[in-house]
């Protein structure tokens, strides 16, 4: 097991940068996800950590020795593929064993190997078979064994469950954490998907156009985004965000009617900002129960969707359409009029231009 | 689809058929008339008498044209051999080493097959005479790799662009170098578009003209192209013959297109789907 440091790397085709230079300490035995949209740059930096990809600027340390020249499989590596990767004229046994028959280690070591991988993720019955007799969960299954029998310092995951059906993927994701939880190797996983990135991460890191965006915990980036690209990336449905302005002690929100109180809290220097809150920090009350206060405004429902546990209300708040998440019970019905309170200790608020919450502004 | 039968369709079908076989089949039957029945007029569609008369005198005759096919099948193997050792080799090395002018290179490589053979002759012979390759199997066999490398080139690099490199990076991750990853993983993934390019190649060279006939001079060294096209004599064209021997140098490529047809259609429909 090692830790990874990346000091200043970065990734340039030509005049064209991909990934511009960052700084991470990975620690030994951290589960780290690099988040973002297609483009980004998270694959772009994982393959760099691969070695199938040079890098450009700065250096790459694993377990404390720089392996920017180093073959990829001298590295300590292994990684799992977004499409398996399998050689797929080999049977199962052999696509596990290859790395080991590459290092020429001894024919009865790889096989007890192989096979007490194969016992661990219930492949045993499978080791003959091709994987094209094999279903897509069973053949990442392969790649993951292929990636174990290796024992490496680190693994590395390229969106290993985008290609699994949405309750496969579900299973895969819990069997993955509990093989993290049981073998502790430090692991980099790639993902678009922030269910994932939420649930297995120690540390993620949520990146935008080859830059990093902020670096955290699941519940930092989720509960104190560093940007509004962050605040909307995170979270389901997006957060509600709105163009505001502050005259006096008043943010004035931009085509609408609505007026919020500016709290001490978000204090900028420049009057124009963005707000943000998400839609499962808006109580939406009926307008006999709904209770009195700064925070409360008149509202009306323009559509509402059940999710099941969940409903999605489409509101129209004194002109300024926002989304808010309520239980599936009992929820006012399109063209309904309604209250809704905003909870003011969750706004955030971000400078329109850059994009940076004020939040983090001020701590800078 | 296919609730109405689309007569254009068919009759078009019919009539390439019929175009693209007539001139086999005449030449078929053709081998089976004896002299009087190639001259008769008006012309004489089945053979009468039907006589195998023309297989028996040719091999009596002019034992040379097995001497022929044998050259033939000598410069045809060695030919597929070399463009697809050397043809495989650079294109993957062309589509997968991410090389900077890799392009420029492939549209390099097209550009140099459109000299037409024939004007590069005169230059080829004097050089394949100072180097003693006239009348060798090594020189037709050089002379028609170099004339059907590009072709080559292109086919298999259009073949390996549809093999994922996802795989060829599991295989670099697990140990393997670039040589090692050609011949354990490419190799055998890319194994239809090797055995259609091959036919191919093989099937040119089995018909190559121009430059088999320059400089292969002797007679013990002429492929069957170039042997039969030399039949004729000065008075006499003996047709019975030239059929009768175009068809004996056509059966070696029949047989082995119809061993490997399986793998060409797998080569010339890959990456169609999974």
């Amino acid at each position: 097991m090692a830790s990874v440091t990346l000091n200043q790397i970065g990734k340039a085709y030509g005049a064209v940068t991909a990934v511009e230079q960052f700084d991470l300490e990975i620690a030994d035995g951290e589960f780290l996800v690099l988040l973002g949209p297609s483009g980004c740059g998270k694959s772009t930096t994982l393959r760099m950590i691969a070695g199938l990809e040079s890098i450009t600027h700065g250096d790459l340390m694993i377990g404390g020795k720089r392996v920017n020249d180093i073959d990829p499989k001298d590295r300590g590596v292994a990684m799992v593929f977004q499409n398996y990767a399998l050689y797929p004229h080999k049977s199962v046994f052999d696509n596990m064993a290859m790395a080991l028959k590459l290092q020429k280690m001894p024919k009865a070591e790889i096989a007890e190997r192989v096979n007490g991988v194969a016992d661990m993720l219930g492949l045993t019955p499978y080791l003959e078979r091709k994987p094209a007799a094999l279903s897509g969960g069973q053949r990442q299954r392969v790649a993951i064994g292929r990636a174990i029998v290796r024992t490496p310092e680190v693994f590395l995951f390229d969106e290993p469950l985008s290609n699994l059906d949405a309750k496969l993927r579900v299973k895969m994701r819990m069997e993955l954490q509990e093989l993290h939880g049981r073998m502790g190797v430090t692991s980099i996983y790639v993902t678009h998907d922030q269910v994932e990135a939420m649930t297995l991460a120690d540390r993620i890191v949520i990146l935008n156009g080859g830059k990093v965006a902020q670096i955290g915990t699941p519940r930092e980036v989720y509960d104190h985004p560093a940007t509004e690209f962050v605040a909307g990336f995170i979270g389901s449905p997006a957060m509600n965000f709105m163009s505001g302005r502050r005259t006096g002690d008043h943010w004035q929100i931009i085509d609408s009617d609505l007026v919020l109180h500016a709290t001490e809290r978000l204090q900028s220097t420049d009057p124009a900002l963005t707000l943000g809150v998400r839609p499962e920090h808006l109580e939406v009350f009926a307008p006999e129960d709904a209770p009195e206060g700064p925070w409360v405004f008149d509202a009306k429902v323009k559509l509402a969707e059940l999710l099941g546990a969940d409903a999605l209300l489409n509101l129209s708040v004194m002109g300024q359409p926002m989304l808010a998440r309520v239980g599936g019970t009992d929820f006012p019905l399109a063209g309904q009029s309604v209250r809704v309170r905003i909870d003011p200790a969750r706004l955030h608020a971000f400078h329109p231009k850059t994009g940076l919450s004020i939040h983090s502004e001020a701590k800078q | 689809m296919n609730q109405k039968p689309r007569f254009g369709l068919y009759a078009l079908v019919t009539l390439s058929v019929v175009i693209s076989f007539f001139p086999i089949v005449w030449l078929i039957l053709t081998s089976f008339k004896n002299t009087a029945g190639i001259y008769a007029w008006p012309p004489q569609y089945w053979p009468d008498p039907f006589t195998l008369e023309n297989y028996i005198s040719i091999f009596t005759n002019s034992p040379e044209l097995l001497r022929y096919i044998l050259n033939s099948f000598i410069v045809g193997v060695g030919t597929t051999a070399i463009t697809l050792l050397l043809g495989g080799l650079s294109a993957y090395a062309l589509s997968r080493l991410g090389m900077r002018f890799a392009g420029v290179l492939m549209v390099g490589i097209l550009a140099v097959s459109m000299f037409p053979p024939v004007s590069l002759l005169p230059s080829l012979f004097q050089n394949f005479l100072n180097f003693g390759l006239l009348n060798t199997y090594t020189g037709l066999i050089l002379a028609h790799a170099g004339l059907f490398l590009p072709f080559t080139v292109w086919m298999l690099a259009s073949y390996f662009a549809t093999l994922p490199v996802e795989i060829e990076e599991a295989a670099r991750m697990d140990g393997m170098g670039f040589l090692r990853i050609f011949l354990t993983i490419v190799l055998p993934l890319s194994w239809p578009g090797f055995v259609a390019t091959g036919l191919i190649v093989f099937i040119f060279s089995w018909n190559e003209f121009p430059l088999a006939l320059v400089l292969m001079t002797q007679n013990a060294m002429r492929t069957a192209p170039v042997g039969i096209s030399l039949y004729p004599g000065e008075y006499a064209f003996p047709w019975e013959t030239i059929s009768t021997a175009t068809v004996l140098a056509i059966i070696p490529v029949l047989v082995i297109t119809a061993i490997f047809q399986k793998q060409i259609v797998g080569g010339l429909t890959a990456g169609a789907g999974k």
